[in-house]
């Protein structure tokens, strides 16, 4: 192997190496985005398999002479993939996928809503809750969150343990994500367990809460290093 | 290629048959609706769609055609209908928008977007495991080498070692995509 390969493998990995052409670089940068894109690491739900084949099989039989036989349930077969109660699902549901299950996904983005009180309009207000889980960086940490509508916005009340106090210019910064990946911060705190946040943007669009170590450097922006993940699931 | 008596037999609707495929190509098809809608239930509904348009066509696939292209391309045309469908639900209060709207984040992607997806996510599925979870740890998470061995409870060098391995590996899987 060529020094040129071993240092288009290094960049490749995320090492800066300065021997390498704008070309070689933009070509290799496409990469790290395809690799860093979630449709390359999500996994369906593990009962799209069962609502694939029952939707087929459910159409073989009412071909003219079909008769194939069903393979699960009646109640299963005739479930639409999207219209199915929401889960707590894993994100490594295939056996090519599968190294991360266990540990991992138990502590990573298994976040599930765990109310969802619409309630009386008139009376109540809009309120969300979800779990929060520790990410591989603080796989103790866990809590739980809930979300309020307001006049003045979404109130996000988080209380989580497991995460240290920081302090001396180290702080935990809370972040909004939609689906497009777009970050919208929604406070910085120093201790996780009973914080008040305050969002400009609506949660049922922005459906994913992140918390991130950062650092008062002038950067400020996400440092990637999350702690903590939950996401609210929508009730259809 | 599909061989024949699956193919036959998926074309009846046998539910192994058709297990069989879904269980080969359905994180494929899936990973393709999802770069197109880039929303969980949006994407499992695509899929679903994809193989169901699939078996009705099943009976003109022509054997000597790979399955794999052919079902990317069923799913991105009907994970762009489904875009457009989603899309056009202008009337719906704002709050009641999901996050997933697509007029609200971007243009469908392209035909090679979509193929780039597909190719990287079978290289990765090539990999050996302990080389996946690496690979997914360092780039989707945006772990550092020093992150990941403690996550994995190993030295930072077998880390490295196995990074390195791991990139050689796609980046040689993958060398048609560069040119």
């Amino acid at each position: 192997m060529s020094t040129s390969d071993n240092d288009r493998i290094a960049y490749l990995s995320g090492e800066a190496v300065g021997s390498l052409t704008p070309h070689e670089r933009a070509e290799l940068d496409e990469l790290r985005m395809l690799l860093e894109t979630p449709a390359t690491w999500e996994e369906p739900d593990t009962a799209l398999e069962d609502s694939v084949v029952n939707a087929i099989v459910e159409e073989a039989r009412n071909q003219p002479g079909g008769a194939a036989a069903p393979a699960v349930s009646d109640e299963a077969r005739t479930r639409p993939a999207r219209r199915r109660a929401p889960s707590l699902r894993s994100r490594f549901g295939r056996p090519a996928f599968a190294f991360a299950l266990g540990a991992f996904a138990a502590a990573t983005v298994a976040a599930v809503i765990v109310a969802l009180a619409v309630g009386n309009k008139s009376a109540t207000p809009l309120r969300f809750a979800m779990v929060v889980s520790g990410t591989p960086l603080a796989p103790a940490a866990h809590g739980s969150a809930t979300l309020t509508k307001t006049t003045s916005g979404w109130r996000i009340e988080l209380a989580a343990t497991g995460l240290p106090h920081r302090a001396n210019g180290r702080y935990y910064q809370a972040w909004l994500k939609n689906a497009a990946g777009i970050l919208v911060p929604v406070g910085t705190f120093n201790d996780a367990e009973h914080v008040t946040l305050w969002s400009g943007v609506p949660v049922t669009q922005f459906r994913t809460l992140t918390v991130t170590q950062q650092q008062a450097n002038g950067d400020p922006a996400s440092s990637g290093r999350r702690v903590l993940v939950g996401t609210i699931r929508a009730a259809h | 290629m599909l061989e024949g008596e699956l193919r036959r037999r998926f074309c009846h609707g046998d539910p192994d048959a058709v297990r069989s495929i879904y269980r080969s190509y359905g994180g494929l098809v899936y990973a393709v609706a999802y770069k197109v809608l880039g929303e969980r239930g949006l994407a499992e509904e695509a899929t679903q769609q994809a193989f169901l348009k699939a078996w009705r066509a099943a009976q003109s696939f022509d054997d000597r055609r790979e399955l794999g292209p052919w079902l990317a391309a069923i799913a991105r045309r009907v994970a762009i209908d489904l875009y457009r469908r989603e899309a056009l639900r202008a009337a719906d209060p704002l709050d009641s928008v999901p996050s997933s709207e697509p007029s609200l984040i971007s243009s469908p992607e392209s035909a090679e977007a979509i193929s780039d997806v597909w190719e990287v996510r079978r290289a990765v599925a090539q990999l050996p495991a302990d080389e996946q979870e690496v690979i997914r740890l360092k780039h989707f998470d945006g772990m550092t080498h020093v992150d990941i061995a403690e996550r994995l409870g190993v030295a930072v060098g077998t880390v490295k070692s196995r990074s390195f391995r791991a990139h050689k590996r796609l980046a040689a899987l993958l060398g048609h995509l560069r040119e």
